[in-house]
């Protein structure tokens, strides 16, 4: 997360962008450790940062298997309401903050979660989407 | 890639109507049994009116999101009224995301969320 930060900061990357991106590095870390590589101490998670242009490019790389259905986004008022399980809360964090998320099986096996993160604050963001596009680095 | 378990320390002062909580360190999983301890002791007190004053340069992950969640839960079962402040402009980004600022009001200040949090202001 640090390392993440570092890198940004590094690039000019602004205050409020270098955040966003260490709550979906920390996240995806957090996924890969607890889902993917279910807790196991001797399994590796690898996390990669890069920039190009514009945009921090991360993937984050686990032992497991992935999601096996889509994760619906949580909804507090039903966990309030009914006691119900605060789950879900760190997928959602990175879909909301990252501009770009994938998720995909690694051929060599294994899981991957890619992200993209702009530079330039939400706020002066014009689009377009196509520029966001993460190449496949396999 | 181990992850660090850290520990909180929990204090509390009664101001006015309103008792403050203080969270000192990271609020994540780990948080939770030092969190609700304090949350269950400050109601065994009688506290109505609750204030979270988290720590300025606190992190907070989806797991500490989830313990606070557990508490508003908690405070909306019971009918208190939670408040929360040292919260930095990120955090407070995260948690109206999360929909947190819904079942609990963010302060700039606790100067600010005594003066609101007030029986009398009510």
């Amino acid at each position: 997360m640090a390392c993440s930060a570092t890198l940004a900061k590094m690039h000019g990357c602004p205050e409020d962008r270098i955040e966003d991106l260490k709550t979906v590095v920390a996240e995806a870390a957090i996924n890969a450790m607890q889902h993917g590589n279910r807790g196991r101490p001797e399994s590796r998670v690898t996390v990669k940062i890069e920039v190009a242009e514009d945009t921090i490019h991360v993937a984050v790389m686990d032992e497991g298997e992935g999601l096996r259905e889509e994760v619906a986004d949580p909804d507090i008022e039903r966990v309030i309401a009914n006691n119900a399980p605060a789950v879900g809360f760190g997928l959602f964090l990175m879909r909301k903050l990252a501009d770009l998320i994938e998720f995909d099986r690694m051929s060599e096996g294994g899981h991957r979660v890619r992200m993209a993160v702009r530079m330039q604050s939400k706020a002066q963001l014009r689009k377009p989407e196509a520029h966001l596009a993460v190449g496949n680095r396999g | 890639m181990a992850m660090q378990q850290q520990t909180n320390e929990v204090t509390f002062e009664t101001r006015g109507d309103v008792m403050v909580i203080y969270i000192q360190g990271d609020i994540t999983a780990f948080s939770e049994t030092k969190l609700n301890e304090a949350y269950r002791s400050a109601t065994g007190q009688g506290a109505v009116r609750l204030l979270l004053k988290i720590a300025a340069d606190a992190y907070i992950n989806s797991g500490g999101i989830a313990v606070l969640i557990q508490i508003l839960a908690q405070t909306s079962r019971n009918r208190q009224v939670i408040g929360i402040t040292g919260v930095s402009e990120h955090f407070k980004k995260i948690f109206s995301m999360v929909g947190i600022t819904k079942f609990a009001t963010i302060y700039p200040s606790i100067e600010e969320a005594l003066e609101k949090m007030a029986v009398s202001a009510a």
